[in-house]
C-alpha cells in the first residue's frame, strides 16, 4: 500500500515535466507578446524590445524552458509579470478559496447525485424517474455562467437571502469557530460559498445522478440482489448496502474526474461571484500572456487533480476488498 | 496534526476578531483588480482610481479636466521649456513624514528612468531635467516647449526615503493623498480608510472599498442587490436598460475621454487611396451602431477632436454613412463590379478587405459584424478576423492589419490622440500613414504655449485627417456612473472617486 502511493507519487515527476513542457509549447505558438501588453499601446517599440530583453524573452525557447525546468526543481516558478509577485506567492493566496468553493461543490454534488439517482433507479418508470432525469438533463445543458447569473439574480436579488458577491471568512477557520461554540463566522462563511458552490455543484450533481443511476439499475438487476430479496432483507438495507456499495465503484472514479471539471468551472464562477481564487487568476493570466503565471496556475491545478485521482484509486480498495493496490 | 489544528484556530481566530465593515463604506464595483499601489507603473484602470486615492500629484484634474493646484500651490513659466513649481509646506506622507522637492524629483527620476518601466514613461520624455531648487521648490526644465506637460502631472508622488529605505509601495504604498490602504484581498477587495493628517482636511468618508467583479452582469446584479454602492463604464449594454428604468438609482452618462475608431492600413497596396478609404467609411452606419449597440451612452463621432477638447470645432467633419454616395464613390476610385459577380473590382482584382477586431469587448464584435453585413451587401467582399488581445495588438503594432476596430482612453490632451498617431513614424502610427502638413500642425500644436495657436494647429491637422481618414472614428465613448442616493458624486469621465470623500 505504502510501495503503491509512493510508485504513484514518483509519477507526478514526469507529470510535471509533460504539463510544463505542454503549457509552454501552447503559449509559445499563441501569438501576443507580454512585454507589449505589459507596456500598453503608448510604448515605443525600443521600450518593448527592451522589456523583452529583461523579462528574459529574449532568449530562444530550449533556453527558457530548461531555465524553468532548474528553477521548479528549486521550488521557484518565477515572477509573475503583472501581478508583481512570486508565482508561488501570488498561487498560495488564491488556492484556499478555490479549494473552499470546489469541495463544498463536491458535497453538494454528490449528497444530490446520489439521492436523484438511487430514487430513479429504485421507481424506475415512475414520475420521479422522470423528474429526476429532467432535472439531470437541464443540469448537464446549462451554461455555468448563465446559471450563476441566474441564481444570483433569484437569491440576491429577488428574494435577498445571500450576499451577491465575496468571500466571507475562510472556511477552515469558521469550522474550528463553529466547533468551539460560536457558529456565527460559519454561518457568514457558508453563505458567501453557498450560490457559487451551488453553481458548480448542481450541474455537476446531474451528471453523477444519470450514472448513479445506470450503475444502480445494472445491480438491481443482478442474482446476489433478488437472493436477498428472497431472504426477505428489507428494500432500505438491499438498497443502501448491497446495492449501492456494488454501484459505487464506476460513481467514485467519476467523481475523481469530475473534480477536474470543478477546477474548470471555477475559471468561469470566480469572476461572477468576484471570488479571489485562482480561477480568476487564470483568466487574467492568460489574457495579459502571463507566462509564468500561466504556468505555475496549470501546474497547480494538475497536481490537484492527479492527488485527488490517487485519493479515488485508494478508495477504491476500501470500498471494493477485492481490489489490491500494488 | 496538532500543529495543524493549533493553525485552524488562530486563522479561526484572526477571523472572528477582524474588524466588522463600516456601514457607511462607500462600495465601487472594480472590473479588475490592481496590480501594484505604486502609482509610477500603474497600468490598468483600478490602479488609476485607486491610486488618486492614495496619492497627491503636483496638480490635480477636476472632473471637468482642469488643471488645479494640488501639492503645487502654484507655478511659473518663465520660459517656454522651463516650469517652476512651489510645493505645499507640511504636507504628511501616511508614515508620518514630510514632502519635500526631492520626493517631487525622485518620483519623475526614476519614471524616467528605463530600469523602471514604467508605462507612461514616454509622457514624460520630453523633460530635460528636473531639479529641487530648494525644500519646497522644483524647476523642470523641458528639451522642447511641450505644452500638454501640465495634464500629466497629476502622477502620484512616491516617498523617495520611504522607497529607497526598502519599502513595499507595490503592496504597501504610502502616499499624501486623503485615503491610506488598510487591506487588500487580492482578487476581491481593495479597502481604504481615511488619512486624519490629510493636508486638505480630513476626509468626509468612513472609509472606501474597491471590490472586484469581472463579470459586467454579476457587477450590476451585485449593485441592485445592494451590495455595491456604485458602478460604472465597463457596463453591459443589456444591463443598461434596466439599471436606468430603477428609479432608487441615480444614473448619469458623461462624454468620455476616449474613441472608437477604424484603423485603416494606410501602406500600399489596398488601402492606399485615400479615396477608396473615404468609399469605405460611408458604409460605416455610425448611429444604428451608436444607439443599437451601445445604447445610447456613446456619441456619433465626426472628427478625431473631442467635443470635450477645447480644440473641438463641429464644422469639421469626416464622411457619414452614405450607401448610394459610396457606389459613386468607389467607381470614382475606380472600383466598379465589372464581371458581375457581385463583387466590386479594380484591374482584374476583388476588393476583399479583412477587418479585424478584439475577444474581449462583445461590442466591438458586434459592430464589426454590423460593418461586415453592409459592406457585403454593397459589393466589399468583408471577412472578420477576432483574436484576444494581446495577439490582435501584436498584429495592429506591427501593421498586419488592413481595417482594425479599437480605441484610444485617457485623452485629456489632443496631443495624446494624434502626436504618435498620425506624425510621419510615429510610435503609434500602425497604420504608417504619412502627410508633411499634418507633421508640421502637429509640432506646432506641441509646441506652441498659446492655447489660440493650438487649437488652430490642431484644427487644420483634424480637417486633413478627416479627409483622408488614417482614422475613421466611429464614436466617442461615453462614461457612465450609477450610484444609490446615500452617495454623493461629481461624476468625473475619467472615473475617479475623489468627490465622493469631498475631497
Amino acid at each position: 500500500m505504502i510501495w503503491y502511493v509512493l510508485r504513484r507519487l514518483a509519477l507526478f515527476i514526469p507529470l510535471i515535466l509533460g504539463v510544463v513542457a505542454v503549457t509552454f509549447g501552447i503559449m509559445e505558438l499563441v501569438p501576443g507578446d507580454p512585454a507589449a501588453v505589459l507596456l500598453g499601446d503608448e510604448a515605443s517599440e525600443e521600450a518593448v524590445r527592451d522589456m523583452r530583453r529583461s523579462l528574459g524573452l529574449d532568449r530562444p525557447w530550449w533556453i527558457r524552458l530548461g531555465s524553468y525546468y532548474a528553477d521548479l526543481a528549486h521550488g521557484d516558478m518565477g515572477i509573475s509579470y503583472f501581478q508583481n509577485q512570486p508565482v508561488t506567492d501570488a498561487i498560495r493566496q488564491r488556492v484556499v478559496p478555490t479549494l473552499e468553493v470546489a469541495v463544498v461543490a463536491l458535497l453538494i454534488s454528490i449528497l444530490i447525485g446520489l439521492a436523484l439517482g438511487v430514487a430513479a433507479a429504485f421507481w424506475r418508470g415512475t414520475a420521479i424517474d422522470a423528474t429526476s432525469m429532467l432535472f439531470a438533463q437541464l443540469g448537464v445543458s446549462m451554461p455555468v455562467f448563465w446559471f450563476g447569473i441566474l441564481l444570483m439574480y433569484l437569491l440576491a436579488i429577488r428574494f435577498d437571502l445571500l450576499p451577491s458577491i465575496g468571500r466571507g471568512p475562510p472556511l477552515a477557520g469558521a469550522l474550528v469557530e463553529a466547533a468551539l461554540g460560536r457558529p456565527a463566522a460559519l454561518l457568514e462563511s457558508l453563505s458567501h460559498i453557498a450560490m457559487p458552490a451551488l453553481t458548480l455543484g448542481l450541474t455537476n450533481a446531474a451528471v453523477i445522478s444519470r450514472l448513479v443511476r445506470s450503475a444502480m439499475l445494472e445491480t438491481l438487476g443482478q442474482d446476489f440482489i433478488r437472493t436477498a430479496h428472497a431472504k426477505g432483507l428489507l428494500n432500505v438495507r438491499i438498497i443502501f448496502v448491497h446495492a449501492l456499495g456494488n454501484a459505487m465503484l464506476p460513481v467514485v472514479s467519476v467523481i475523481g474526474l469530475r473534480f477536474g471539471a470543478l477546477l474548470g468551472g471555477a475559471v468561469l464562477t470566480e469572476s461572477i461571484f468576484g471570488w479571489p481564487g485562482l480561477g480568476q487568476l487564470a483568466v487574467a493570466a492568460i489574457s495579459q500572456r502571463d507566462l509564468p503565471l500561466v504556468q505555475g496556475i496549470v501546474l497547480t491545478f494538475a497536481v490537484a487533480f492527479a492527488l485527488v485521482n490517487l485519493l479515488v484509486d485508494l478508495l477504491y480498495a476500501l470500498i471494493d476488498p477485492r481490489i489490491r493496490l500494488e | 496534526m496538532l500543529k495543524f489544528v493549533r493553525m485552524l484556530i488562530s486563522v479561526g481566530i484572526a477571523a472572528a476578531i477582524a474588524p466588522a465593515a463600516f456601514a457607511d463604506v462607500v462600495r465601487l464595483g472594480a472590473d479588475v483588480d490592481s496590480a501594484t499601489m505604486d502609482p509610477r507603473i500603474q497600468r490598468n484602470t483600478t490602479e488609476y482610481r485607486v491610486n488618486n486615492l492614495i496619492y497627491d500629484g503636483l496638480v490635480q484634474l477636476n472632473a471637468n479636466l482642469q488643471v488645479e493646484p494640488g501639492l503645487a500651490e502654484s507655478w511659473e513659466n518663465p520660459e517656454p521649456t522651463v516650469w517652476i513649481f512651489h510645493l505645499r509646506e507640511n504636507v504628511m506622507f501616511h508614515d508620518g513624514s514630510i514632502l519635500d522637492a526631492d520626493d517631487v524629483v525622485f518620483t519623475f527620476e526614476t519614471i524616467l528612468d528605463p530600469d523602471l518601466k514604467a508605462r507612461f514613461r514616454s509622457l514624460f520624455t520630453p523633460i530635460d531635467t528636473i531639479e529641487a531648487l530648494d525644500a519646497n521648490t522644483v524647476k523642470i526644465t523641458l528639451k522642447e516647449p511641450y505644452a500638454p506637460l501640465l495634464s500629466y502631472l497629476d502622477m502620484g508622488i512616491v516617498s523617495k526615503d520611504y522607497v529607497e529605505g526598502g519599502g513595499n509601495i507595490q503592496s504597501t504604498p504610502v502616499g499624501t493623498g486623503p485615503l491610506k490602504l488598510s487591506n487588500w484581498e487580492r482578487g476581491s477587495r481593495i479597502s481604504l480608510e481615511p488619512f486624519e493628517d490629510y493636508w486638505g482636511g480630513s476626509p468626509n468618508t468612513d472609509g472606501f472599498e474597491f471590490v472586484v467583479v469581472g463579470d459586467n452582469t454579476a457587477r450590476a446584479q451585485a449593485f441592485e442587490a445592494g451590495d455595491l454602492s456604485i458602478i460604472q463604464s465597463p457596463l453591459s449594454s443589456q444591463d443598461i436598460g434596466r439599471l436606468v428604468a430603477n428609479t432608487q438609482f441615480q444614473n448619469e452618462i458623461l462624454g468620455g475621454l476616449g474613441i472608437t475608431y477604424l484603423n485603416f492600413n494606410t501602406q500600399p497596396p489596398l488601402l492606399g487611396d485615400p479615396a477608396l478609404r473615404r468609399a469605405l467609411a460611408m458604409l460605416v452606419d455610425q448611429s444604428t451602431i451608436v444607439d443599437a449597440i451601445y445604447e445610447g451612452v456613446d456619441q456619433v463621432a465626426t472628427s478625431i477632436l473631442l467635443p470635450s477638447s477645447w480644440a473641438y470645432d463641429a464644422s469639421i467633419a469626416q464622411p457619414g454613412f452614405d450607401p448610394e454616395g459610396a457606389k459613386d464613390a468607389f467607381a470614382a476610385a475606380g472600383w466598379t463590379d465589372s464581371n458581375g459577380d457581385g463583387t466590386l473590382d479594380k484591374d482584374g482584382q476583388a476588393l476583399s478587405i479583412v477587418l479585424s477586431t478584439h475577444s474581449e469587448d462583445p461590442n466591438r464584435i458586434q459592430s464589426l459584424e454590423y460593418i461586415q453585413a453592409i459592406m457585403l451587401e454593397n459589393g466589399v467582399d468583408a471577412s472578420i478576423s477576432i483574436a484576444d488581445w494581446p495577439a490582435f495588438s501584436e498584429g495592429v503594432r506591427g501593421g498586419q492589419h488592413e481595417i482594425a476596430l479599437l480605441g484610444w482612453l485617457n485623452i485629456v490632451d489632443p496631443d495624446r490622440l494624434m502626436y504618435g498617431q498620425f506624425h510621419t513614424g510615429g510610435s503609434f502610427n500602425w497604420g504608417g500613414y504619412s502627410n508633411a502638413e499634418v507633421d508640421a500642425h502637429l509640432e506646432t500644436g506641441r509646441s506652441a504655449t498659446d492655447v489660440g495657436d493650438r487649437t488652430a494647429a490642431y484644427q487644420a491637422a483634424a480637417a486633413i485627417i478627416a479627409n483622408e481618414l488614417p482614422y475613421f472614428v466611429i464614436a466617442y465613448q461615453g462614461y457612465q456612473v450609477f450610484y444609490t442616493d446615500d452617495v454623493t458624486l461629481d461624476p468625473d469621465a475619467r472615473g475617479m472617486m475623489r468627490s465622493v470623500i469631498g475631497n
